[in-house]
């Protein structure tokens, strides 16, 4: 993937002229001003590669992420931040000629049982721009269903997800599954929801819990040992 | 706990005891509430069973109360399902009886909101409210100007299966079972706290309003698709939030005459707001709902859904004594102190330290819980919001009673 500076300081002032930045791309989408990041988008995909407008969106999506941790922005700037990422993969996916490789694989469903999938979806959306490749069951999922995925994809991490109560002992025969099917040690499990928690993470025998979609993805990155922020200071300067 | 009271006795004495908190004052001992929408009591009855038989959901709720001795037992075995209030907020007798929708009533009606056990789900699980999309956003104008019969007349042939031609035999009919099954809902509500009361567990008289952003979040426009038109199309949004509060206010008074003193209002996009959003476009028509409410003689038992910190202070913009301030996530102690002498806090045991941890530890929290939210009275311990589940160990729940009697006596 593509590190700072994304064009060259020649390339960059050979454009500058025609072209907006992807600095300002990337203010644009963390302060979520949607009709400026896709008029910028529009312009941009025309001469940028599309996966350095996919890396620029990744490093939005950290620093309002960090603003969310921050208690700067709320579940609605998420949701807001999710559907203009959404709008910016329908202009770039259809130019991505060559598969950018992901970080990692991630099975997620919300369990059986439970069919809620706002925060499933919220996390998914951020997950992706920060890279990974997510392999979304949909509600309801059985755990033959996070089973037979997780041995298909081969996936580093099963993210579990459920608003119910019961969704709890549901992630729990997930994990016994995935146990009984010799696939437990192989990948790293984090139960996510609005009422999930600590006391969850221990029942339910999983890696790591995480009761909003920033936290998820953050630990999905120290699950693996990536780093969390690579280019925040680059972005703070 | 009841020594020789009759159950008269201690029926008045527990609802004595929360009516003292409410009241902002320190009762004889802090009152336990514990409420459920269905979970808890399959330890009693499968899913289906407590959703769609009366007589086996009635005895579930009164075999939980004999066991396990708590001050007030709030059962919702039943959906949201206030857009039907809202549809007949013109008549008072039918609007309160058709507020939650039974298993039965969803089978009358097909609804696309719900998912009941039995039915579109494994029979020993819980019901689902899922909602959906039914409004298109170009139709907020049609909301704002009559929102009563915009609902009667397009949002309930879309979301109703049953309902989809209004007029023909089928929807007709279709309204007949629901009238037929709401009125033995009716039944099964007033014979179950009947029940209740023969055993000495009183039961909150109970109306119903509703936060007017959830209502377009929840049964028209889908909670993102709310979020989302907020930023986008923030006048109409406002306008028809305003249009909501009448026929809304319309539902709470339903029941007055039948002596109901405190209306349940669940919230749901509350956390998902920042303060400035959440005072521009959720609190000023919640806020007048609640108040309006209140100067009609009726309290306000508010659920404040998933985390509530960023907006504790504007539950100061009420008057005193408003009502009863449920916290889910928020935690109790913060709340208190923030809201007390003023609102009558609620909840503080989380549901997953009653299934996961031992009894000791669990007297030990409430132990130390208690002692901080104890003086000054206007508290009542209930677990919070999220239901109990089913897998809950009986011990726990034992320690739970045991330590509220032991360590919330004043």
């Amino acid at each position: 993937m593509a590190r700072m500076p994304l064009l060259t300081s020649s390339c960059k002032t050979f454009l500058s002229g025609f072209l907006p930045s992807l600095d300002e791309l990337i203010e644009a989408f963390i302060e979520l001003d949607e009709i400026r990041v896709l008029s910028l988008v529009e312009k941009l995909i025309v001469e940028v590669p599309p996966a350095d407008i996919l890396e620029a969106c990744r490093r939005a999506t950290v620093v309002i992420g960090e603003r969310f941790e921050k208690g700067e922005y709320f579940l609605s700037e998420l949701v807001y931040a999710g559907e203009i990422f959404r709008r910016i993969m329908d202009i770039v996916l259809p130019r991505l000629r060559e598969e950018v490789k992901p970080v990692a694989t991630i099975i997620l469903g919300t369990v059986e049982g439970d069919i809620h999938d706002i925060g499933k979806n919220i996390f998914k959306a951020f997950a992706e721009a920060a890279g990974f490749k997510v392999i979304d069951l949909g509600v309801d999922t059985s755990p033959d269903r996070f089973v037979e995925a997780v041995r298909r994809y081969n996936s580093e991490i099963v993210g579990m997800s459920g608003l119910l109560t019961i969704a709890i002992e549901s992630m729990r025969r997930v994990i016994e599954a995935l146990k009984q099917a010799g696939l437990r040690d192989r990948v790293k499990v984090i139960i996510g929801g609005g009422r999930v928690d600590e006391y969850a993470r221990r029942y339910t025998g999983a890696d790591e819990w995480a009761d909003n979609a920033m936290l998820g993805v953050r630990k999905c990155k120290q699950m693996l040992g990536l780093k969390i922020c690579p280019d925040l200071d680059l972005l703070r300067s | 706990m009841s020594g020789s009271r009759s159950p008269e006795e201690l029926a008045r004495e527990r609802m004595e005891r929360i009516e003292k908190a409410v009241d902002l004052k320190e009762p004889n001992r802090i009152p336990l509430f514990v409420f459920t929408c269905g979970d808890l009591l399959r330890r009693y009855a499968t899913g289906y069973q407590l959703y769609f038989d009366y007589d086996k959901a009635r005895e579930a709720s009164v075999r939980f109360a004999s066991e396990f001795p708590v001050d007030s037992l709030g059962a919702v075995l039943a959906a949201e399902g206030f857009i039907f209030a809202l549809a007949f907020s013109d008549y008072p007798d039918i609007a309160p009886s058709i507020r939650f929708w039974s298993d039965p009533m969803h089978d009358a009606l097909l609804d696309k909101y719900t998912r009941w056990p039995g039915r579109e789900l494994p029979e020993d699980s819980i019901l689902q409210f899922i909602g959906g999309q039914f409004m298109d956003v170009d139709e907020y104008g049609k909301l704002s100007d009559d929102p009563v019969s915009f609902i009667n007349q397009t949002i309930l042939p879309r979301s109703c299966l049953n309902l989809e031609k209004p007029g023909s035999a089928k929807a007709n009919a279709s309204l007949i079972r629901l009238g037929v099954e709401a009125s033995r809902f009716l039944k099964f509500l007033s014979d179950t706290a009947v029940d209740l009361a023969r055993i000495g567990t009183p039961s909150l008289p109970l109306t119903f309003a509703y936060a007017p952003l959830d209502f377009i979040g929840d049964f028209l426009r889908y909670p993102t698709g709310a979020l989302l038109d907020i930023r986008r199309y923030p006048d109409r949004v406002k306008q028809a939030c305003e249009a909501l509060v009448e026929p809304i206010v319309k539902v709470g008074l339903s029941l007055k005459p039948a002596g109901a003193r405190y209306a349940f209002i669940p919230l749901h996009l509350n956390e998902y707001l920042s303060p400035k959003l959440y005072r521009e476009f959720y609190w000023p028509t919640l806020r007048k709902v609640i108040e309006t409410l209140y100067g009609q003689g009726i309290r306000s038992l508010v659920f404040f859904e998933g985390w509530h910190d960023a907006h504790l202070e504007t539950i100061l913009d009420l008057p005193r004594g408003w009502g009863i301030a449920y916290f889910e996530k928020t935690d109790v102690r913060k709340a208190k102190k923030i809201l007390g002498g003023h609102t009558c806090v609620m909840g503080g045991i989380p549901p997953s330290l009653l299934l996961q941890e031992t009894p000791d530890r669990i007297r030990e929290y409430v132990k130390s819980l208690l002692e901080e939210v104890k003086p000054g009275g206007g508290f009542i311990l209930a677990p919070g919001v999220a239901d109990i589940p089913k897998e809950t160990p009986s011990e726990n729940l034992k320690a739970l009673i045991e330590a509220v009697e032991n360590y919330g006596r004043y």
